[in-house]
């Protein structure tokens, strides 16, 4: 054992069963037990560690941080590669909208009413079927890829989601490929023959509710201004009679209303939908931007789902908090990420007129629209929107021990603090942080009392 | 290992994969001091002496082809070329000099 060494960097966590120990760039994690926890301590302020001035008694320990790449060959850091779009970058996603018009006028809607910043309008069949072939001849080497139909409200434009479903099917088929369907709506236009076709085609649904009666109504009124609630509730039982795949609740809460989550989880779930994420409204608005009180209670709200989550491992039942079971499955796989999202990688969102842009949330934005059905995605413009929207974070993600499992957050959440609203950088980190380091907690008592194996059912999605 | 204690318990898939693949760099460097059976030969990709290993069961196992040429060719006029400086006497520095000799071997300034 020799050799001039450099701690890795790396992360301690005070965890129930003793020290976590965090590889921040591998996204690895271990358990140490108190003697290495000692030696670690001992010799983590030695930068570089000759390896020959460790006494034999340190050494194992030391050569077990060595094996787990915690302490690696001092060497200067590198960057870690973005991965650069270029003119063959294979799509696996896109995103339809398939109508940039809404029934509905939620308040906190990050879409101005469904249109994202322009007139009413709906996607033509014609160009929904382009855009459903242009996925599958551009997937490259994927024998899967995956359309979403989204707006707006797709089902008031039912016509050009039944001819991206079939154009996309024909494709497929004739290249041997599978293609999945999503598709997010506010349920208030479900209808039996919709039901029918979307159970037909396998489309998995995700129905935007926020919970009891007097929650949802509040955040998403119809354009008439009475509340959406019971109409939502009806679309919502039609899907849930025998779906061919889950049926998901997505969730969204104005900060005045983050200290109810507990009660929005246990009502959507008690209407039978089979999972629920639960997602804090973008700051549309400077009354959108929560108050440290507010953001405590958003914490709690997840806290006290997680340790129900415990509760229900231990009793044989996993309970659906999507956000939770998202965060399980990256934290299995350890997977490091060198962005945050696949948007300009492989996932593009398809406006009405056809155009680009880096993804579903940034639609109608000019600086994000990066080509059209015509001319094809424009890997310059892409790489000139990724590299605007890393540029400003790298140097304090450089330094933030949750950045591979992170990579800076959504797109356009950083787009509207920073560039709209002007909001100094860096307003979500330390909730993110607070949150992932929750999901490590969670995921060590989880190996500590033998649950290993649920896991790795967990980690499975992850994996696409 | 398992007759070593555990003082490292790897606990997500990524911690694991690491253990296993520093278990493969251990089985190579066994299978070197082992003998011929298995032994790789040939150039390699990386700046890794040893791996294009001796392949005779002679004295000296597991270095590689040329050194082990040159142990025969000199080792009974008692001169050895040796790959690595002298650090205990001539060159004290070389650490500091060679941190890592992938990337700065160039910088080693000895005859």
């Amino acid at each position: 054992m020799s050799g001039t060494y450099a701690w890795a960097d790396h992360r301690l966590f005070q965890g129930e069963g003793g020290p976590l120990l965090f590889g921040v760039e591998d996204v690895s994690l271990f358990h140490l037990d108190r003697e290495t926890a000692e030696v670690l301590a001992r010799w983590r302020p030695f930068e570089p560690l000759l390896l020959e001035q460790v006494p034999p008694p340190d050494r194992p320990a030391i050569e077990a941080f060595r094996r787990a790449r915690l302490l690696v060959p001092a060497r200067p850091r590198a960057r870690v590669p973005r991965p650069r779009p270029s003119a063959g970058t294979p799509l696996s996603t896109l995103v339809l909208e398939v109508a940039q018009d809404c029934n509905l006028a939620c308040r906190y809607c990050y879409a101005d009413g469904g249109t994202y910043h322009g007139a009413p309008r709906l996607l033509s069949p014609a160009v929904a079927r382009r855009a459903a072939r242009y996925l599958v001849d551009r997937s490259g080497p994927h024998d899967e890829v995956t359309l979403v139909l989204f707006g707006g409200e797709p089902l008031l434009n039912f016509p050009a989601v039944r001819a991206a479903v079939d154009e996309a099917e024909t494709a497929a088929r004739a290249a041997g490929k599978r293609v999945r369907f999503s598709l997010t709506t506010n349920g208030t236009l479900v209808t039996e023959e919709i039901c029918e076709f979307l159970h037909r085609h396998r489309v998995s649904v995700s129905v935007s509710l926020d919970g009891p009666p007097e929650v949802h109504d509040a955040n998403r009124p119809t354009r008439g201004g009475s509340g959406s609630y019971r109409a939502a509730r009806q679309g919502l039982a039609l899907l849930l009679r025998s779906p061919p795949a889950p049926v998901a609740a997505r969730v969204t809460l104005p900060p005045a209303q983050w200290d109810r989550i507990p009660q929005v989880f246990d009502h959507l779930i008690g209407l039978g939908v089979h999972e629920v994420g639960i997602a804090p409204a973008s700051p549309v608005t400077r009354e959108l931007l929560p108050t440290a009180e507010q953001e405590e209670a958003l914490f709690e709200g997840f806290s006290r789902l997680a340790d129900r989550f415990l509760a229900a491992v231990e009793e044989g039942e996993v309970l659906p908090f999507s956000n939770l079971l998202d965060l399980l499955a990256r934290i299995h796989l350890g997977a490091s990420r060198s962005v945050p999202c696949g948007a300009g990688l492989g996932y593009l969102a398809v406006d009405t007129e056809g155009r680009f842009f880096l993804c579903h949330r940034l639609v109608g934005q000019e600086p994000f629209r990066v080509g059209d059905l015509d001319s094809g995605p424009q890997p310059e413009t892409i790489r000139g929107c990724l590299e605007a929207l890393a540029a400003p974070r790298e140097e304090s993600c450089a330094r933030c021990w949750a950045r591979a499992l992170c990579r800076g957050g959504c797109h356009y959440e950083n787009h509207l603090r920073e560039t709209v609203l002007g909001l100094p950088f860096g307003g979500t980190c330390g909730f993110v942080r607070r949150w992932i380091e929750l999901g490590i907690r969670v995921y060590a008592r989880l190996c500590a009392s033998g649950h290993g194996e649920l896991l790795g059912r967990i980690g499975v999605r992850a994996r696409c | 290992m398992s007759d070593k204690k555990a003082v490292l318990k790897a606990l997500n898939e990524k911690a694991r994969a690491i253990e296993t693949l520093a278990e493969g760099e251990e089985e190579s460097a066994r299978a070197l001091q082992e003998g011929p059976p298995g032994m790789p030969a040939g150039c390699t990709t990386v700046f890794d002496t040893g791996w294009e290993t001796n392949p005779r069961p002679t004295y000296p196992v597991g270095n590689c082809q040329a050194s082990a040429r040159d142990f025969h060719g000199c080792a009974g006029d008692c001169w050895w070329p040796a790959q690595v400086p002298d650090g205990l006497t001539n060159h004290p520095d070389v650490d500091k000099q060679c941190p890592n000799v992938a990337r700065d071997w160039r910088k080693l300034q000895y005859d």
